[in-house]
């Protein structure tokens, strides 16, 4: 099922001010079947954004005029919901933090793979949400109010039954999870999400340091752990990074 | 003084006074020492001449075998302490009360001559040399008890008759007395200069081991110095290697992505779709790509390699037109840019290192090329003069938009670029080629006139060839 949706076709604006690179990432994209519009700078961009509809965002951060964080405000700020991948040579820059803080979906690191890079511009593009795992309602709604004000899906279920459920659906690619409550603990939820094989990353929520809990979560792989209260920024960038990491769930099945 | 050592720092004063002590201990030790060897020279001596007069001289009998035995004594003494513990207190009063006793001795021996009374004040002066008065008291002492029981036991041979009256032997007293008071002030004297000396020799020797502290603490600041600054000049050293390094991994990742982007294409192409690739005109758009990145790259890690590079230049004679022709062919044509060959056929052969001379040449036509402002006809022109014993003068001139003034003084730097692509090592290299020809680079520009790169080489460097 999940097939489907991956191969869809998705309509990507491309934004790069170096022409080859732009050109050879278009071919791959469109030879995927997707369809891509070419930007050079960010002030194209957002005139293309205005006439045709785009399913998603991949510019470069570095260019001359309108810079790729600064696109990234200009498409927040009007349209809240359209996915936004940054890319850059600059693995130390300064931006990478704000943007990744400010609701862009990921930073690719160029230069990338190919397959990776397309992998992830289309999971973009399904604009899948982040799912909110706290026994305490309040604790779980904030948080989901909180994200939104950044732009980023979210809904909140308060206990492990209701969040396996809910990641079986395929709409979620992140989950943040509150280690301790009752009936499934987090450990628990994280091992029978693997044993589902389901496409997730797992940010795992402690309100205090459960060391035993932490060591059997992180045993599991691909989790990363915070401890309340968390950050928006930190949180925020932290759902980020992790959709930018390969997802073997996904990958493993495609190819 | 304990509070100034528990302080850890002794006061200069105190560590002069100790000095002078010491100091004056050692010399006194070393005179006394010295005066002792004299005396035992002086004891055998006397001896002798005690056993002489015992012979030859007016008193007969029992006056030869006395003047061995006493005499043996009064020499053994002193020859022994002087021979095993120079310099000691006891040594001198022993010597002190022999000398004395010689003194009675010889006096006896010669029947109480006058005269030989005189071997008392000579004894004296002679101890006077120990810088001591309590010797010369010993020796008073000694002589009076002497003259006490002599005069009134044996007085003939004393006083050469019978025993005197009062007024005779306070008379012989007042004389030794006398002698005594003049010899004891000298030696206070003598005591006092020496102090002094002393001080003054610590003073001059503490003021030299403060000069060598000194000497010593700049020897080690001057080496902490030299070790601090070769660490700096590593640690520039890394700096430039990690600024280097992250400049040039910078300028690789653009082309390198192109590439890569453009093989995901081509092999998913040939995968999916064999039969279309003939046709895709991308496939050979892609290729072309693929060559000029990758060409790129190789650009990029060759100037690396040749800024790494310390290779001395080889020096042959080598005709600079010709060169000039062929860095223009390397360098990538401009459409409305033209570059000249101004080299005179004529021009004497200069002696150069081909391939760097080349690289020169290439780095600074293809940044003329590079500096003419799109849309608007350019000229660059290298020009040369000189040889027959004078320095050659090479140009490279353009027309363009010329180099900003505050740009201008940094452009031989390494890292330094204005260029959107570029590693900023294309002017550091030239420069550091012409300086190990032993030339000079320098630049002038004019704002909207263009620029001038003017190369000097030496006569003597690049010289002429036979």
């Amino acid at each position: 099922m999940m097939e489907d949706v991956a191969v869809a076709p998705a309509r990507i604006l491309l934004v790069d001010d170096e022409e080859s690179l732009r050109i050879t990432l278009a071919a791959n994209l469109e030879l995927e079947g997707h369809t891509v519009l070419e930007a050079a700078n960010g002030e194209e961009a957002l005139r293309l954004l205005e006439q045709q509809p785009v399913d998603v965002v991949l510019t470069d951060i570095r260019m001359p005029g309108l810079h790729g964080v600064e696109l990234l405000r200009r498409i927040k700020q009007e349209r809240p919901d359209m996915p936004v991948v940054l890319m850059t040579a600059f693995t130390a820059e300064e931006l990478v933090d704000d943007a990744l803080a400010e609701g862009a979906f990921t930073v690719l690191p160029k230069p990338f793979d190919v397959t990776h890079a397309l992998d992830t511009v289309l999971r973009a593009a399904r604009a899948p949400q982040v799912l909110v795992v706290d026994d305490t309602e309040q604790v779980a709604r904030g948080m989901v109010r909180a994200l939104s004000t950044v732009g980023l899906r979210a809904r909140a279920v308060y206990s492990g039954e209701e969040a396996l459920a809910s990641l079986r659906s395929g709409e979620y690619d992140v989950c943040v999870l509150d280690l301790v409550m009752p009936e499934m603990s987090g450990p628990e939820l994280v091992s029978k999400v693997r044993a589902a094989n389901l496409s997730v990353a797992i940010i795992a929520v402690s309100g205090h340091v459960v060391p035993e809990m932490l060591r059997r979560v992180a045993a599991q792989g691909a989790v990363v752990c915070m401890t309340k209260p968390v950050p928006l920024r930190e949180l925020v960038q932290a759902i980020a990074r992790v959709r930018g990491r390969p997802q073997q769930g996904l990958q493993g099945a495609r190819i | 003084m304990s509070a100034v050592q528990d302080g850890g720092v002794p006061g200069p004063p105190v560590a002069l006074k100790e000095r002078a002590a010491r100091l004056f201990q050692e010399h006194l030790f070393a005179v006394r020492g010295r005066t002792d060897r004299l005396f035992a020279g002086l004891m055998l001596g006397q001896w002798a001449v005690g056993i002489l007069i015992a012979v030859a001289g007016p008193s007969r009998g029992g006056n030869v075998l006395a003047a061995l035995v006493v005499g043996t004594l009064l020499s053994a003494c002193p020859v022994a302490m002087a021979r095993w513990r120079p310099g000691a207190p006891l040594t001198r009063h022993v010597v002190a009360v022999c000398q004395a006793l010689w003194s009675s001795l010889l006096i006896f021996l010669t029947d109480g001559r006058v005269e030989t009374h005189f071997h008392i004040f000579g004894s004296l002066a002679f101890l006077a040399l120990y810088r001591d008065p309590w010797v010369l008291l010993t020796a008073s002492v000694t002589t009076t008890v002497d003259h006490v029981l002599r005069g009134t036991i044996g007085a003939q041979s004393f006083y050469g008759g019978p025993p005197p009256e009062l007024w005779r032997f306070v008379e012989h007293a007042f004389w030794v007395a006398f002698i005594d008071v003049v010899l004891v002030y000298s030696c206070r004297g003598m005591l006092r200069e020496l102090r002094e000396v002393a001080v003054r020799r610590a003073e001059l020797e503490l003021a030299r081991e403060r000069e060598q502290a000194k000497a010593r603490e700049l020897d080690h600041a001057l080496r902490e110095l030299s070790g601090f600054q070769e660490h700096l000049i590593r640690v520039e050293k890394l700096a430039a290697v990690g600024q280097l390094a992250a400049s040039v991994g910078h300028e690789l990742r653009n082309p390198l992505a192109a590439v890569r982007n453009s093989h995901a294409y081509l092999s998913r192409k040939l995968t999916k779709d064999p039969a279309g690739a003939v046709d895709d005109p991308r496939v050979p758009q892609f290729l072309g790509l693929m060559e000029r990145e990758l060409n790129a790259c190789a650009k990029i890690i060759s100037d690396l390699l040749d800024f790494a590079r310390e290779r001395p230049p080889a020096l042959q004679p080598c005709p600079l037109r010709p060169l000039v022709d062929e860095a223009i062919g390397v360098v990538p044509p401009r459409d409305g840019v033209r570059v000249i060959n101004g080299v005179p056929e004529s021009l004497p052969v200069p002696n150069l290192d081909k391939e760097q001379f080349r690289q020169v040449l290439v780095n600074l036509v293809q940044n003329a090329v590079e500096a003419m402002p799109v849309g608007r006809n350019g000229e660059v022109a290298v020009m040369a003069e000189g040889g027959e014993s004078m320095p050659w003068r090479i140009r490279v001139v353009d027309d363009g938009a010329g180099i900003p003034a505050d740009v201008l003084p940094k452009i031989f730097e390494p890292l330094f670029t204005t260029k959107t692509r570029g590693t900023g090592l294309g002017l550091a290299i030239v420069a550091n080629m012409v300086q190990r020809h032993g030339g000079t680079i320098s630049v002038s520009s004019e704002a909207e006139r263009g620029s001038e790169f003017l190369i000097v080489l030496p006569a003597a460097a690049a010289a002429q060839a036979a």
